[in-house]
């Protein structure tokens, strides 16, 4: 039986070694290839799928809206549903976990005289590990999912919620074909395929009792929609004497019109088709014909619908978390995710994968197994582009981190290196102007590969940036000294770490650039790291004192904008710290007066050239592509003016590459504590650049421009890394310099 | 036989909401989720379609609905027992619907933008014939079309009060292995949309 040979890989509450998990599934070439082909076949497929829709958005605002409402009215909601199956003559239950799930369902089954089961797939029911329940009571339960099916057999987890299988081969499949069939089964697919409709088959006409989830539940009428490519959810509900439902609150939807704002998005983000096979609506009991007593009969089939809570209703009443009841499972979040793209499913632990699964770990299952992987998200929001009901994944994901901070406490090193190092710029500067006197990265270990992450070991397959021996910070004098005499505007400078310390020169550059457009620059000396690193482990505490310090610096400058060529700072500074504020009236003011005048460099440039009349495209010889940072495009949702930019840029021939907006995997912390994640996907970026045919790769994040130089100088040392202020730069300097092309 | 709604045309449709214009659209996206689409003048032509069907794949045992409100159906499935073994009493469907190689039903309306037909199963005998033989006809009038799912919706909220009813599209269908398309994993492997352009005229109880 199933249950008698489940060997997950891990269980929920065992302290994990995720590195080593996470070797293992990168040398798993099987999965490799499968989520590759996948990956690149994706986002084609679905947008064919959606060719005939008018507007995608709308589709997603539609859903959201929906889905916001119902949230919000989630009592009143659920109250009806209930009504809705009483009144129809369903049997209706709710069941605050999965123990009172348990319960019961054993009771139906007893006082019914159950023994045999089928189910359709559903994740609520592997949330609470229901088949080893009911299999301990000796009861017959089969998955008729084939994918499920199959895992089951081979007592795995399921690594995707919609292609449950898709880390295996078919040989592999083939093994467990044989193994539960006890007969030698090919690895040919359609004689596999022939084989699972025989022996479900019979699983289906012989079942008392079907158990199945829902796509949605309708309260108006009571009905539930099910979702099926193979039809096993039609026989599920319409061969056995019994139909249970087990569904999710979040599943729960107003009327019956509502259904279409699911279906239209579902099938097509999902499995890339217009509508799956089948779309079923059961609503309330209906006849069943079986043989009871050597006769066959008519009756009505016994319908008993369990509405689960399993931490949903918190989640309903929490003002940033209600947002995941906008997810309607279709997993094509996963499907953009570089990190479950590399690494598959499993890492992410318990049933949920990816960036929602974490998210849904974190609320259904527990804290502790969600606090174990949280950080396997990148943030770089590529799902957040796709989501059909447009849940803030990594948002969310960054809330519970931070409460799971608050409440436990970060640990030892990073505690040490934020509370006391990032706090007091002083010692913080003095630490990094160390490492640049010992002329190499200090090493991994201890506090410092949680500061910024240029002091990390990280040598394998790119190379280190050394520590510029003199940081922007002391080149300013000299520098401002070229400050126009009669400015239009006074702009101050947030360099940021990695442009104060690593990248000074394109410090410089943006300097230049902003005083040939007759803008007097200064340099708030008292200005530190932003704190992104500091809120990415969810430490908002200490991120609210590093802010306060940075919106003091900037406000005793009266300047009137303030200039990053840093999109991660940007964003952090513009956006974050006045969402970090929000409970506190006094500096909630401050930061959004700060937070107004930030301006990220190249929109802010792009649109004085575009006013100065010098963003004409030019003809010329050096091919030059453009990655997309992922805070620049989808923070800040910038993408165009880099791009004026570079193609008005003399000499410049712009060409686009592949997957210009797939994260460089470095994103702040993670390319060092993941560097067997991060590597890979630079190793992608770097195959891009290349087969783009580009000389020169510009950027306007310095963080990408370590990465991508780091990657380039190992794997292709002819091209050339460069950030957009230092291209602007040079061609001033060459003599193209607003005066002259005025 | 039970149904959701016994006079679709009448309850459900309205002029505005259900045309034929949606044709070629549906058609399209049909044909795209693999469905068969047989569109025939009227029920002789149908029956002789069947007949060939039933030739070619040597149909032993056929499971057959929707003749009770169809009066043209009845009569073309008297017709067809006259070369094969065909079922329409909902005990002798739930007795022979596991052994037959064939099933007919009829759907209510068809959606131009996923290609899908609406089916009103409400009744055991109507879902285990589109569900348990490994082809499956269904019934359709071209004139019966929606836009797209939004409107299938607006139609079907007027009438679904209770029961059991929803859309198929396509055959039965599996990626599970190696992401290599599979037909007819549990349900059908050929779907088979018989549109007669004469329309089904309907006989209400």
């Amino acid at each position: 039986m199933a249950a008698g040979k489940l060997r997950y890989e891990h269980e929920e509450h065992e302290q994990r070694n995720l590195h080593k998990e996470i070797k293992v599934k990168l040398k798993d070439g099987v999965m490799r290839d499968a989520l590759s082909r996948f990956v690149n076949e994706y986002p084609a497929a679905r947008l064919k799928a959606y060719d005939n829709v008018v507007s995608i958005d709308r589709l997603r605002d539609d859903l959201r809206d929906m889905k916001e409402w119902t949230v919000d009215h989630i009592d009143e909601v659920a109250d009806e549903f209930e009504a809705s199956i009483k009144a129809r003559g369903g049997h209706f239950f709710r069941a605050k976990d999965g123990d009172e799930v348990k319960e019961i369902l054993l009771k139906i089954c007893e006082q019914e005289q159950v023994r045999r089961i089928v189910k359709s797939k559903s994740m609520a029911t592997e949330e609470i590990h229901l088949n080893q329940a009911l299999e301990e009571k000796g009861l017959h339960v089969r998955e008729t999912d084939l994918g499920e099916w199959m895992l089951s057999v081979a007592g795995q987890k399921p690594s995707h919620m919609v292609m449950p299988a898709i880390h295996l081969n078919r040989e592999q499949c083939a093994g467990f074909f044989s193994e539960e069939l006890h007969e030698d089964v090919p690895s040919d697919i359609p004689y596999m395929i022939h084989t699972a409709r025989r022996v479900l088959r019979e699983e289906f006409l012989s079942a008392d009792m079907g158990i199945t989830g829902a796509n949605f539940g309708i309260a108006e009428n009571g009905a539930i929609g099910l979702v099926t490519n193979e039809g096993n959810a039609r026989l599920v509900t319409t061969m056995p004497r019994i139909h249970v439902v087990i569904l999710g609150y979040e599943k729960l939807i107003p009327k019956v019109r509502d259904a279409a704002k699911i279906l239209r998005l579902l099938p097509r983000n999902g499995t890339c088709q217009r509508m799956t096979s089948y779309m079923t609506m059961v609503d309330g009991p209906t006849p069943v014909i079986y043989e009871k007593d050597g006769q066959l009969v008519e009756e009505e089939r016994k319908q008993y619908v369990i509405l689960l809570d399993n931490g949903r209703l918190r989640a309903a009443a929490d003002p940033k978390l209600k947002q995941v009841y906008q997810c309607v499972r279709c997993a094509s979040c996963l499907n953009v995710c570089p990190i479950w793209t590399l690494v598959g499913g499993h890492v992410y632990g318990h049933i949920y994968s990816g960036g929602i699964g974490a998210i849904l770990t974190g609320l259904l299952n527990n804290m502790e197994s969600f606090s174990q992987f949280s950080d396997l998200c990148i943030g770089c929001r590529k799902c957040m582009t796709i989501c059909p009901g447009k849940v803030p994944i990594p948002d969310l994901i960054d809330e519970l981190r931070s409460r799971y901070v608050k409440e436990h406490g970060l640990g030892l090193p990073e505690k040490t290196a934020f509370r006391h190092i990032l706090t007091h710029r002083k010692v913080f500067h003095t630490l990094l102007r160390m490492g640049a006197l010992a002329q190499k990265p200090v090493e991994s270990g201890g506090f410092i590969r949680h500061l910024p992450l240029f002091f990390a070991g990280m040598t394998k397959g790119r190379s280190l940036p050394a520590i510029a021996a003199r940081p922007f910070r002391d080149r300013t004098e000299e520098l401002f000294r070229e400050n126009p005499e009669k400015p239009v505007l006074r702009a101050a400078f947030f360099s940021g770490c990695n442009m104060d310390f690593v990248f000074p020169g394109t410090g410089e550059s943006v300097v230049k650039v902003l005083q040939d457009l007759n803008i007097e620059v200064i340099y708030p000396e008292q200005q530190s790291c932003c704190g992104k690193p500091v809120l990415g482990t969810g430490d908002r505490e200490t991120a609210k004192i590093i802010a306060r310090q940075n919106i003091e610096a900037f406000e005793e400058t009266k300047a009137d904008i303030i200039v990053s060529a840093c999109p991660t700072c940007a964003e952090t500074l513009e956006k974050t710290y006045v969402e970090l504020f929000a409970d506190d009236p006094e500096w909630s003011e401050r930061a959004k007066a700060f937070g107004a005048k930030v301006r990220e460099f190249t929109s802010f440039v792009a649109e004085c050239y575009r006013q100065a009349g010098r963003l004409m495209p030019t003809a010329g010889t050096e091919k030059v592509t453009y990655h997309d940072s992922c805070h620049i495009r989808r923070g800040l949702g910038v993408y165009k003016e880099p791009r004026e930019l570079l193609k008005a840029a003399p000499g410049v021939d712009f060409v686009e590459m592949k997957d210009c907006d797939k994260c460089c995997g470095m994103a702040g912390a993670f390319g060092v504590k993941y560097s067997e994640i991060s590597l890979p996907m630079l190793k992608e970026k770097v195959n891009n650049i290349k087969a783009s045919g580009a000389d020169t790769v510009a950027v306007a994040c310095p963080a990408c421009l370590m990465q991508l130089r780091g990657g380039l100088d190992q794997q292709a040392p002819d091209i050339r890394v460069r950030h957009i202020a230092d291209i602007l730069a040079e061609n001033i300097a060459a003599g193209h310099s607003q005066a002259e092309s005025m | 036989m039970l149904k959701v709604c016994n006079d679709w045309p009448r309850e459900a449709f309205t002029d505005e909401l259900v045309s034929g214009k949606y044709w070629n659209d549906f058609s399209v996206n049909a044909k795209a989720a693999a469905a068969e689409l047989w569109r025939v003048p009227d029920m002789l032509e149908a029956r002789r379609k069947l007949e060939e069907l039933i030739e070619s794949l040597a149909v032993k045992k056929v499971v057959a609905v929707g003749g009770g409100e169809l009066p043209a159906l009845d009569y073309l499935y008297d017709e067809l027992a006259k070369r094969t073994e065909l079922y329409t009493d909902k005990f002798d469907i739930a007795r022979q619907a596991p052994q037959a190689d064939l099933g007919i039903s009829v759907a209510e309306f068809g959606v131009g933008e996923t290609g899908s037909v609406c089916v009103d199963t409400y009744a055991f005998e109507s879902r285990v014939v589109g569900m348990l033989p490994p082809v499956h006809v269904v019934f359709l009038d071209p004139a019966y079309m929606v836009r797209d799912v939004e409107t299938a919706f607006e139609v079907i909220e007027k009438v679904f009060k209770s029961g059991y009813m929803g859309f198929i599209t396509g055959p039965s269908r599996t990626a599970d292995i190696e992401r290599v398309l599979s037909l007819g994993v549990h349900g059908p492997s050929r779907f088979i949309i018989m549109a007669v352009e004469q329309g089904l005229e309907r006989q209400v109880h």
